[in-house]
């Protein structure tokens, strides 16, 4: 009781010292707008309508995401659990970039409701894909930034190319509390308030389900109805704040864990402190936010100072509390238990009339009204323009291949893929930071920015995972942690305006565009060496996947070897994304072919998951340059697209079969 | 021997009439003869291109040109070569152009592009200049190159009559006292954007003889963005909301809108949908939207 008791007051405190920010009205004068007065000067109507709705509106987000993270958390025993992870923003977010562009007029009225259908979709699908025995681990986190990425590469080649309409919507998307008036906070109070039934029903089934489901069938109770019941209201919840004010990420991961440092213990007790809490963390960040905006020229998004103030803080408060080891070995889909020379011929064969494809086949033949064969031997020039884009495509897809098998050995778990360590997030953050502060355009911030920004990524991963032997919660921890940041810092510089966001969103979905002969044939050379030092490690990732014990035993030193490996993947991902910007699903998808085709040892894999990627990434490259001619899409958006459906297929079938 | 060295002056003399130089951002450029055929990577080039009267051959993203530059018309001729960020160069090598004119964002395409044609690039917005005398001098560098000198310049004073002319309506219609006046483009109902230093409206208020009524500081593309409730600041000025802004009806009966000074005072109006990012000629549109949306405030 005396833990709400100071908090209670804590919160008292947050909120004077909230609304002193900015105002020349005295405290009684404040009080006396509340409760009697009528606004009259501007600084009244201005506290009245903007900054008394305003701190209305962030307690209330505050604590329905403190709700729902709790709700989750307990419900999967998963600590790293939130709405944000479980891919609820990025549904929501392609749905209203989709609309805005296609049908804007249905997006005044309909907004609202297309919002939570494409958040409710999402998070559907990330369910589904990690499984009921995935939630309460890393799969459904993996499951969740999948789904994320896929859902984001979609919207972003949408933007691509309608560049200006999505305008309007890149401060919702960095999510922002100003208000003009009470309008959204009467929207969203209603729709907040079912958020009453999860603190009246949750609590019993929550503790049942501490003792485990057998428990809690033994007590001759199903509780599996009313936890989807719970599910679908939190859900709700979620939806309506994000169409509100947008993306806030980090309070409802971070919330429910301050919540239990704190002492809260009983499954109600939890809920109740984490609304607590997570209404005077958003307010006090909010207040951050607005702070910070008055020293800046521009205005900093609430979601922008969510993230840089969330990131730090939930690696700082989780890494204490991560277990070092998980015990699990590394299971690989079903499917072929050797690669049969057939497939090696195909997979070969492949190649082959890919070459052929990117190299000879002309789209222009087709479009023109004269009709040609489109097939036809390349100028000199066309010849030299086309190379390096190739030579770029292969070597990316190997690259990212190599790097996919190696990390899913380290991680001990086919759901993972480069992206999570956060290395190309970190190339990216650091282009986006240098070209705000230079003025000039991403391009020509350069590959070597985008290097030291992954290598510091890389230096983060090594200080903070060496205390926990590089184990797989800590580094995906970071990775997560980046992404968010990342995200965040993006859209508030894309929000921020200028005629310079088209090639930052550009450079976000990974193209061979741009990359010179000089830098396709470094490429090339990196990661042929990275791929020779792989295949000698090939017999510690088949040790190491199958359990640190067993390592131990066949006398490897299994923090050594991670760190090696680590080492490894970081400098393949790095290069890649310095030369072409960020790839996705590659490192993903191209090791889980293989084994479904058969490759289940460690050096087979390696090499075959590597023929894999690059048979996708030069698929990807042509098609992107082929399928909206003369237009182009980046290989990076198709890659992602193509990757992630075929995952999300793979991953469905599975479940249901 | 006379004769000979008198046809070799003569030679000499029609190849200097004829070599044309060109300064671009990188340097000078010379070329032997006018390019006919002339691909642009830029939305801002294109319009210098057409005051000119130099119809480019090709360019990238014409829906996007169409739906937002509108102002001067494109072309029915003009080829579309893809997106402004990846523009297809095998597409443009097929065209065989002459001469090829990008500006910002668009350096780093240079080394690719020279393979195709010579490449002029122009850093069109920079933090460190005044974008308008930019704009202008590229203006003035085109119409070197395509031997539109004459045509260039008046053009520049007939834009410069009519700003002449638009200050004076201002004068007119104002009683000899301009007000200060400040263009903003609405993102949401609380967030927008502030035309400061060094934005194409704020060049255009110049032209007119109008003072900031909001002053922001200089930056690349020259806008900053603020909250709805900063613009309370403005106790003394006129607020011009540049269109489209499709959340008007709900900004407008909001009470805090209505009780926001300049608001309070009707020292607010919308200007008519006008690009933000063009050339010099760019000015004069917005400076006569502008000048439009001031006579529609009383004095």
């Amino acid at each position: 009781m005396a833990r709400y008791l100071i908090t209670l007051s804590l919160f008292f405190l947050v909120l004077i010292a909230y609304l002193q920010i900015n105002t020349a009205l005295s405290l009684t004068e404040q009080w006396r707008l509340i409760f009697t007065a009528q606004a009259v000067e501007f600084e009244e109507f201005q506290f009245y309508y903007s900054t008394l709705p305003r701190a209305v509106l962030a307690m209330m987000v505050g604590g329905a995401l403190g709700l729902v993270g709790s709700l989750f958390q307990q419900l999967t025993q998963n600590r790293l659990l939130s709405p944000m992870t479980l891919g609820a923003a990025s549904g929501a977010w392609l749905v209203l970039i989709c609309a805005s562009v296609w049908a804007p007029a249905l997006l005044a009225d309909l907004g609202v409701g297309l919002a939570t259908a494409g958040s409710m979709l999402a998070v559907g699908l990330v369910l589904l894909i990690a499984g009921r025995r995935g939630i309460s681990g890393l799969p459904i986190i993996l499951a969740g930034m999948a789904v994320h990425i896929l859902l984001g590469a979609i919207a972003s080649a949408v933007i691509l190319l309608n560049e200006q309409y999505a305008r309007h919507l890149f401060i919702w998307g960095a999510g922002d509390l100003t208000q003009v008036d009470w309008q959204w906070v009467a929207w969203l109070a209603p729709r907040l308030s079912v958020g009453l039934i999860i603190l009246a029903l949750a609590h019993h089934p929550l503790m049942l389900l501490r003792l485990g489901e057998q428990g809690a069938k033994a007590r001759g109770l199903s509780i599996l109805p009313i936890l989807l019941f719970l599910v679908l209201i939190a859900l709700w919840l979620v939806a309506s704040a994000i169409t509100a004010v947008g993306v806030i990420g980090f309070i409802g991961l971070l919330t429910p864990n301050i919540a239990r440092s704190l002492g809260a213990g009983g499954a109600l007790d939890e809920l109740a402190y984490s609304v607590m809490l997570g209404a005077i963390l958003l307010l006090a960040t909010d207040a951050i936010a607005i702070v910070a905006s008055l020293w800046m020229p521009d205005l900093i998004p609430t979601g922008t100072a969510a993230a840089l103030i969330g990131a730090p803080c939930l690696i700082w408060f989780a890494q204490g509390r991560l277990t070092a080891n998980d015990h699990t070995a590394l299971q690989w889909p079903e499917g072929a238990h050797r690669v049969k020379p057939f497939v090696w011929w195909m997979v070969y064969a492949s190649i082959l009339v890919l070459l052929v494809l990117a190299f000879f086949f002309s789209p222009a033949n087709l479009t023109s009204t004269v009709q040609a064969w489109p097939f036809e031997w390349p100028s000199e020039l066309v010849f030299s323009l086309r190379w390096p884009r190739i030579v770029t495509a292969m070597a990316a897809g190997a690259g990212m291949a190599a790097a996919g098998v190696i990390l899913q050995r380290l991680i001990r778990n086919p759901l993972a893929s480069p992206d999570i360590l956060g290395l190309s997030a970190g190339a990216t953050l650091a282009l986006v930071v240098t070209t705000v502060v230079s003025g000039g355009s991403i391009h020509e911030a350069g590959s070597i920015v985008a290097f030291i920004g992954s290598m510091g990524v890389l230096a983060i991963l090594i200080l903070l995972g060496r205390k926990h032997d590089y184990a797989p919660g800590i580094m995906i921890l970071i990775g997560i942690s980046l992404a968010a940041l990342l995200e965040a810092v993006v859209h508030f510089v894309l929000a921020k305006g200028g005629d310079e966001v088209y090639s930052i969103i550009g450079w976000l979905a990974g193209s061979t565009y741009r990359v010179s002969a000089r830098q396709s044939i470094l490429l090339l050379t990196g990661v042929g060496i990275l791929f020779g030092l792989c295949l000698l490690t090939s017999r510690w990732l088949t040790l190491i996947s199958v359990g640190d014990q067993i390592a131990l035993a066949r006398g490897l030193d299994a923090k050594r070897a991670r760190l090696v490996l680590l080492v490894l993947v970081a400098l393949l991902c790095a290069m890649v994304t310095a030369i072409m910007g960020p790839v996705a699903f590659v490192g993903l998808l191209a090791p889980h072919m293989a084994a479904l085709l058969g490759a289940k040892k460690a050096l087979p894999q390696l090499v075959l998951a590597m023929l894999v990627g690059m048979v996708l990434m030069l698929l990807s490259d042509w098609l992107g340059r082929t399928v909206l001619y003369p237009s182009q899409m980046p290989a990076g958006t198709i890659a992602s697209i193509l990757g992630g459906s075929y995952f999300i297929y793979l991953l469905a079938r599975r479940r249901f079969t | 021997m006379i004769k000979a060295l008198g046809f070799l002056a003569v030679f000499l003399c029609s190849i200097n009439a004829l070599a044309i130089t060109v300064t671009d951002s990188r340097g000078e450029h010379h070329f032997e003869r006018v390019p006919e055929r002339v691909v642009t990577l830029s939305w801002s080039i294109v319009e210098s291109l057409i005051e000119l009267g130099i119809t480019p051959l090709a360019m990238a993203d014409i829906d996007g040109y169409k739906k937002w530059v509108v102002r001067p018309a494109l072309p029915e001729t003009v080829i579309d070569i893809g997106t402004r960020e990846e523009p297809n160069i095998e597409r443009l090598a097929e065209l065989r152009p002459d001469v090829i004119i990008i500006s910002n964002g668009q350096s780093d395409l240079i080394g690719k592009l020279e393979k195709v044609a010579p490449v002029l690039f122009f850093d069109a917005f920079n933090k460190d200049h005044n974008n308008y005398q930019a704009s202008r001098q590229i203006f003035l560098e085109l119409a070197v190159l395509f031997h539109r000198v004459a045509l260039a310049n008046g053009r520049v004073a007939s834009m410069e009559a009519r700003f002449a002319e638009l200050k004076a309506a201002l004068l007119r219609h104002f009683g000899g006292e301009l007000p200060k006046v400040t263009c903003v483009r609405f993102n949401t109902t609380a967030v927008l954007w502030v035309y400061g230093d060094n934005s194409m409206p704020h060049y255009a208020l110049e032209a007119l003889g109008l003072e900031p009524a909001f002053p922001q500081p200089a930056t690349q593309w020259g806008v900053v963005q603020k909250k709805l409730t900063d613009l309370a600041q403005i106790r003394d000025g006129i607020v011009l909301s540049i269109e489209p802004f499709d959340q008007a009806e709900a900004l407008f009966s909001a009470p805090l809108w209505k009780a926001m000074p300049f608001v309070r005072a009707n020292r607010f109006a919308s200007v008519r949908s006008t690009w933000t990012y063009g050339g010099p000629l760019s000015i004069q549109y917005l400076a006569e939207s502008i000048t439009e949306a001031l006579l529609t405030i009383k004095p």
